[in-house]
Formats: C-alpha cells, structure tokens, sequence
C-alpha cells in the first residue's frame, strides 16, 4: 500500500473517534432518559406504577351515599368486613363522582355459601377468640328451624345479631339497650 | 386623557363582570366532576398525602398475624380485583397447613383461596393436630434475589423499600420467576410481562393501605410506616411478641413479617 505512516496515523484516530461518536449515539438512543437516577433502573418506572388507579375505596366511601345501610352495618359485628368484598370494587360503581353500573347483591343460597366462607366449624382453623363459628346443618337443628332455611333468614347479613336482640328485647330475654 | 375618577357607569359594568366571573366559577366549581380519586377517601397512612414524599426517607413493614387468618379470601378477591389479576395467577394467596400427629405437614391452595375454605380436607388419612392458614405475597426483600438477576433492569428496588417491576422494560425472561424462593411472581399471560405483588405501591404513595389489609374483615394483614412511631407496624415490630420471616436462611432479609407461624411455614 502506498499509504504513508501519518495518513495511516490519521485514519486510525479518524476511526477511534468515529466509533466513539457512534458508540455515544446509540447509548443515548438505547438508556432511557431516567435510567440511573436512583440506580440502575428507569426512575420514570416509580411514578408510572404510582399513577395506575386505585379500584377499591373504603367502607367511609361507600356510606356517603348509603345512609341507610351505614347505620346497620357500623352498628353490628359485621362492621369490620368490606362493603367491597360482597358487592364489588367502588371503580365499577362510580367514576368522576357518578354512577356508572349496578354492584351485585347477594340472595338465598349465595348467602349460606358467603357466611360458610367464614363461619364454618368444620375448618378447625379458625380461633373462636377471633370469629364465631357454626357447623352446619347442626346450628339448623339446634335453633329448631327448617333445614332448608338461609342464613340471611334470621341474620341480617351486615348486622348479624340485628334481628336476634330485636326478638329478645321483645320477648323480654334481653333489656334494652344491652 | 387620564381618568382620575372613574364614572359610576365603570364602576357598575366592572361589578357587573365581578358578579358574572363569580356565578360562572360557583356553577363550574359545583357542576365540575370532583372524581373518584383518592381525594374522596380519607387518608390512612398519617404523613404521606399533601406532603413532599421523600423517597429516600421512607420505611414500610408489612406484618402477617397468622393467629388471626379466617382464610376467607376477602384479600385475594380483593387484590385480584383491584389489579385484574388473570385467572389462574395469584399476586397474593392463601395456604393452608394441616399438621398431622405424625408431624407431616399438608399444605393445599385450592384456586390461591380465591373461594375461600369452604370444606375441610377429607383425604388425610391421620388425626389432625392443627390446621392454620398462611397468607402470602411479595417479601418485599431487602436483598431480592429477583432484583439481582433481572438482565434489563426493569426489576429494581425502590429508595424507599419496595420491590417493583417496570413493565415497559421488561423483556418476560422468567429468570426472576425462578430467582423468587417465594414464588411471587408470575408472567401475566395477556401482556407478556412479569407481574407481581407491589403492596400496592399506587395506593400507599396515595396514602391508602393496600387493598389486601383494607379488606381483611379480622386485622390478620398489618401495613405502616416504621417512621410514624405511632403505627401499629411500628408498634409489633418493637415490641417482645415474636416475629419471623420466611426463609430467613436465604439471606433475603423481607420486609414481610409473619406473628405467630410455626416453624413449619416456609
């Protein structure tokens, strides 16, 4: 080759620098811009899973419209359960303060399956320090009822004692306000 | 020309304008949509909403009383619902242990305790010393073996503690499904992606708890921040009361306390 060492110097450093340029390119083509401001991830990653919507709201969301039921269900041994967990999240109720579909409610034979969820003795992992448990179809039996009765029956299913205490106050079993 | 006292007609027309902007905002302001965001919702985690959130700054624990678990499902319905969770994944899930008197440990899970327990097992065949249930999720670990061995950093732990996942990085090579000894993770079949329990990092940073522990109808699931001393997190952590970790021999050191599981547990 007729090239001489300087231009074969000169073209060599040519070279160098044009990979390097090329090299810079596709790194800031290739690194997301947030990449590395708290370590080796892209930092824009923490507030797109902030903003994902949040579908469940509380119980308090659920009485504001619901006066009603909000005074059985705070009143009774229920009130630690969700309105949620039965009727479906508060996003599929109500958008930008409207609403927008109807929550399912539960009836008859849904209900006995939904207590049983909890309240079957069967289980044997339950503490009775925790929840009160029943077996069934015994409870049935022992309350002198028909077997094919439902729980929601004698339970009002967001104050569960509702009904019971109402009963004995009237028949005198139980003083008011007990 | 400078008009030095302005004419009653000025007067009465920038009134006029005046009464006009103000019932124009008052109908805006009343007809304007207030959405259903976290604003309505009244904040559960003291010190996070209308503040600046120092990232750096922050401690959460999150506390599993296993004494407490009805196994009714209430947070797997819920975490699947708030996220919609593709059937047949769980993000979180309930076992359930049975302890023979021959110290055999059975351990079944039937659809992640999405249906809750409703019947006692009826195919062990020896007398049964104790059955409890044990709800899990993510560990949230300090030393994720998943944040380790994800090759495109779309696994990361955040400055402030949790174990996240950036879906539009991830490239859905598993290697982190395999890497997690607590089998947190699973590929989300719709998308492609790897998805897992966040403790629902949308809602804490809103100042929520996660939905799991706002449903749970007995106080099983626990979560705060070990900064607000008045926390009940705060509260059990110091506290005598024992508390264990799963697998503490891999050295992940979780975030996720377990009170009152026996040493079966893993």
């Amino acid at each position: 080759m007729g090239l001489s060492y300087k231009v074969r110097l000169i073209l060599v450093c040519i070279g160098i620098f044009v990979m390097v340029v090329l090299g810079f390119f596709f790194k800031t083509l290739l690194i997301p811009d947030s990449f590395g401001v708290y370590g080796p991830f892209r930092a824009d990653a923490i507030d797109e899973i902030v903003e994902i919507p949040i579908r469940h709201g509380t119980n308090d969301s659920c009485f504001k419209c619901h006066p009603y039921e909000a005074k059985i269900h705070k009143a009774g041994l229920h009130k630690t359960i969700s309105c949620e967990f039965c009727h479906g999240t508060y996003a599929d109720h109500v958008a930008d303060g409207k609403k927008t579909g109807v929550l399912p409610v539960k009836t008859g034979e849904q209900i006995t399956t939904l207590c049983l969820r909890c309240h079957n003795t069967e289980i044997k992992a339950r503490s009775e320090k925790v929840i009160k448990t029943v077996a069934m179809p015994d409870h049935l039996r022992d309350q002198h009822v028909k077997l094919s009765h439902n729980c929601s029956q004698c339970h009002n299913v967001h104050a569960p004692l509702k009904y019971i205490n109402r009963a004995k106050q009237i028949t005198g079993l139980m003083e008011k306000g007990q | 020309m400078k008009i030095k006292d302005p004419s009653p007609d000025m007067k009465k027309r920038s009134f006029l304008k005046n009464v006009l902007n103000g019932t124009v905002a008052g109908c805006l302001y009343l007809v304007y949509p207030m959405g259903a965001d976290s604003f309505e919702i009244p904040e559960q985690i003291p010190g996070i909403r209308n503040k600046p959130y120092d990232i750096y700054d922050q401690e959460f624990a999150f506390v599993v009383d296993i004494t407490r678990c009805i196994g009714c499902g209430s947070c797997c319905v819920a975490d699947k619902r708030e996220f919609n969770v593709p059937d047949g994944n769980y993000r979180t899930w309930v076992e359930r242990y049975v302890k023979g008197f021959s110290d055999r440990i059975y351990v079944d899970c039937p659809n992640g305790g999405l249906d809750g327990y409703q019947s006692p097992r009826t195919d062990i065949k020896e007398k049964i010393r104790d059955t409890f249930f044990v709800p899990k999720l993510c560990n949230m670990c300090r030393e994720a073996p998943c944040v380790q061995v994800c090759p495109v950093g779309a696994t990361f732990t955040s400055p402030d503690g949790f174990v996240l996942v950036d879906d539009k990085r991830c490239v859905g090579c598993a290697y982190c499904i395999q890497a997690c000894p607590y089998s947190a993770r699973f590929i989300n079949p719709e998308t492609r992606v790897v998805e897992k329990c966040t403790w629902c990092y949308n809602r804490v940073r809103k100042g929520l708890l996660p939905a799991c522990v706002q449903v749970c109808p007995t106080g099983a699931r626990k979560f705060g921040s070990l900064k607000d001393e008045n926390s009940e997190v705060y509260k059990i952590l110091k506290g005598p009361g024992v508390l264990t970790v799963l697998k503490k021999e891999m050295g992940t050191w979780p975030a996720l306390y377990y009170k009152g599981a026996r040493r079966e547990v893993v």
